[in-house]
């Protein structure tokens, strides 16, 4: 299995039209013309692509193969044991990467586009310190600077993640800083968010002239991820399997969206089944329409299945799956019914963790264990139904990092 | 065959009297004019039109519209909108379109298009580049005036996009006339468009700034040198 040569992009094979970003109706200036200003040149001209195939350069490429692409294809035959299954469980191990997580697909891309632009640092605000560990060591590795405004109650808690993205030379700054106009606004306010986050790293790419760095949500994130599902579709092949159901956790959508779009885009049989936590229902509970895609309401507005961008959540441990929406195409395809959804709260995702951890060795990360919740719960009613499926989910990231959290989930043993 | 050139202006912009000597020297430039009637919710409009849309409320947008001698293609959004009030509005065009007919109420088509063409109008039928391939194929069936290809999310912001790329994925699904415009920043995208296929284009803000800024003359002679451009293609 070689790593794939091309991303593939949806649009062109969704069921409807996808609603394009708009401005908010009440103002002069133009929110998508501040995507022009902060985004690396090419990573718009993408994200706005109808093409179907878009190459992969060469130099990013090799970045994936450096890094461990392809990432691996496990069965969990000790867990399908554990749970005395006759389905077969088959899992893709984002946690493979360097940083954990499958984030570092979406970071290489657009550090390299950055470069590429002339620019010689890039910005992005983190909260667990994810997606901030991933933009890190991208930047890194193209030959850039970075700065990451981290929630300031993850750097206070999360030292460890804190000092990996300074071990990659990033300069990481808690969030609300003294450091942009916006973070001295409500400085003192407090442990901080996501959203106070993201508007203090928007200000300073403006201020600086730096890129900032997407994480999730846009259309184009989601197509860097799709190098996930291309492989496991070469790898199912590879050992002969055609899967019932892919599974995975949705927190604005780009694991999910790039594990299964390569096969929800070629008519693959087999269902789709996304997951979030029960903590922020937005699956359940949420309403399709336009709403801004952060809390600082500075992006234009997108048409997605939302909670309200002002929806405070509860403070579980799963900081990936906290987001207010989900990306533009996957709430189509929710809506359209391609896709189903459903919640786990924290409590079974994290049994779910344990079990995965006794049998298979792997802490998932708690957002991927709300997917591997959901992989058990398909294989017992499989079993219910007297059939057996080929089950196969995303393991988005290990949990390493996040101990400290299953601790306080289990306690102190 | 020569490639068509289509300008955009809002009713009543920047002032009756304005618009209307704007509209009488453009015309004879013009293969169509696309003329916009302020909408609850300027979806896909950028500053400049958005502006122009508060600058016009409240004129007598029949009136004016009934002045226009040549092929007038009204524009607005179906968001809260009255169609058999509008349309009865604008009958005195040749057709009428619809940007977010097929983005956000694609369920309407048939009874959008048919109401349309009760009224003696023809339908122009809007695509952007997030419409799928099949989507595009469908609905184009209902363009008797022609598809227009909307090449930039919001007009007049000029994000970057590979406006001949864009074309020529359009190009091979539809068979009828396709014009391109919503943001074509300058004549290298003009170029560009008529490259990737398109049988004409279409132009708004940058000549609605000159009309804005400098007044009729100054954006009829802009015009005419658009003309001009799009012939020497
Ligand atoms: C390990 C892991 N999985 C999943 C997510 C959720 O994000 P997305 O839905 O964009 O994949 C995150 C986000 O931080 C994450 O770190």
């Amino acid at each position: 299995m070689e790593v794939p040569s091309r991303w593939y992009n949806i649009i062109p094979d969704l069921p409807l039209p996808l609603p394009p970003p708009v401005d908010p109706p009440d103002r002069d200036s133009s929110s998508i013309e501040l995507l022009n200003q902060i985004l690396p040149v090419e990573v718009i001209r993408q994200q706005f692509s109808a093409d179907r195939w878009i190459d992969i350069p060469d130099e990013i490429k090799e970045l994936y193969k450096n890094f461990g692409r392809p990432t691996p294809l496990l069965r969990a035959r000790r867990l399908e044991e554990k749970i005395n299954t006759k389905s077969k469980i088959f899992f893709k191990y984002e946690g493979a990467l360097p940083t954990g997580s499958h984030k570092l697909n979406a970071a290489i891309p657009q550090a390299y586009y950055a470069k590429k632009d002339g620019i010689e640092s890039v910005i992005t605000e983190t909260g667990a310190g994810q997606w901030g560990a991933a933009v890190s060591l991208a930047a890194r590795t193209v030959g850039i600077k970075s700065t990451v405004f981290m929630v300031r109650s993850s750097y206070d808690q999360k030292q460890q993640r804190r000092y990996l993205m300074e071990m990659y030379g990033a300069r990481v700054i808690p969030s609300p800083s003294t450091t942009t106009a916006f973070g001295r606004s409500v400085h003192g306010s407090g442990s901080g968010s996501l959203g106070i986050a993201m508007s203090e790293a928007i200000e300073y790419a403006l201020k600086t002239g730096a890129k900032y760095l997407v994480g999730s949500v846009l259309e184009v994130v989601l197509m860097y991820q799709s190098i996930i599902g291309l492989e496991v579709i070469g790898q199912l092949n590879e050992i002969g399997e055609e899967p019932d159901v892919l599974i995975g956790c949705v927190g604005g959508g780009s694991n999910f969206a790039g594990f299964t779009y390569p096969f929800i885009g070629s008519n693959a049989k087999g269902r789709f089944i996304a997951v979030g936590p029960a903590e922020v229902p937005k699956f359940s509970s949420g309403k399709y329409r336009y709403d801004f895609p952060d809390t600082a309401e500075i992006l234009p507005l997108i048409k997605m299945i939302t909670l309200g961008a002002d929806f405070e959540p509860p403070p579980i441990y799963s900081g990936g799956l906290r987001y207010h929406g989900v990306a533009p195409t996957l709430s189509m395809l929710i809506q359209q019914e391609k896709v189903s959804s459903r919640e786990y709260g924290e409590k079974i995702s994290a049994e779910a963790a344990k079990m995965f951890a006794e049998t298979q060795g792997i802490v998932p990360a708690l957002e991927s264990s709300h997917a591997v919740a959901a992989a058990i719960d398909e294989a017992k009613a499989a079993d219910m139904r007297g059939t057996s499926s080929v089950i196969v989910f995303n393991m988005s990231g290990h949990g390493l990092l996040e101990l400290d959290n299953y601790m306080k989930i289990y306690g102190d043993r | 065959m020569m490639a068509e050139l289509v300008i955009y202006n809002t009713v009543g912009f920047p002032d009756p009297e304005t618009f209307f000597k704007f509209v009488q020297g453009a015309c004879s430039y013009v293969d169509a004019l696309e003329l916009g009637i302020p909408p609850k919710f300027a979806k896909y409009d950028g500053p400049t039109i958005r502006r122009s849309y508060v600058a016009v409320a409240g004129t007598d947008y029949m009136n004016l519209l009934s002045n226009v001698k040549c092929r007038a293609i009204a524009l607005t959004y179906l968001d809260g909108l009255d169609l058999e009030k509008f349309l009865e509005m604008v009958r005195c065009t040749k057709a009428v379109m619809f940007p977010d007919l097929l983005i956000d109420h694609m369920n309407r088509l048939e009874e959008v298009t048919e109401a349309v063409k009760k009224m003696s109008l023809k339908n122009v039928i809007f695509i952007s580049p997030s419409v799928p391939d099949t989507i595009i194929k469908s609905a184009s069936r209902f363009a008797d005036e022609f598809v227009y290809l909307g090449i930039r999310p919001a007009t007049g912001v000029p994000t970057p996009v590979n406006v001949t790329k864009l074309v020529k994925r359009v190009r091979v699904i539809v068979d009828g006339k396709l014009i391109v415009g919503f943001g074509l920043k300058d004549n290298e995208e003009i170029a560009q468009a008529i490259e990737g296929g398109a049988d004409g284009v279409a132009v708004g803000t940058s000549v609605m700034k000159v009309l804005e800024e400098r007044g009729e003359s100054e954006a009829i002679e802009a015009v005419r040198r658009l003309k001009e451009y799009v012939d020497s293609l």
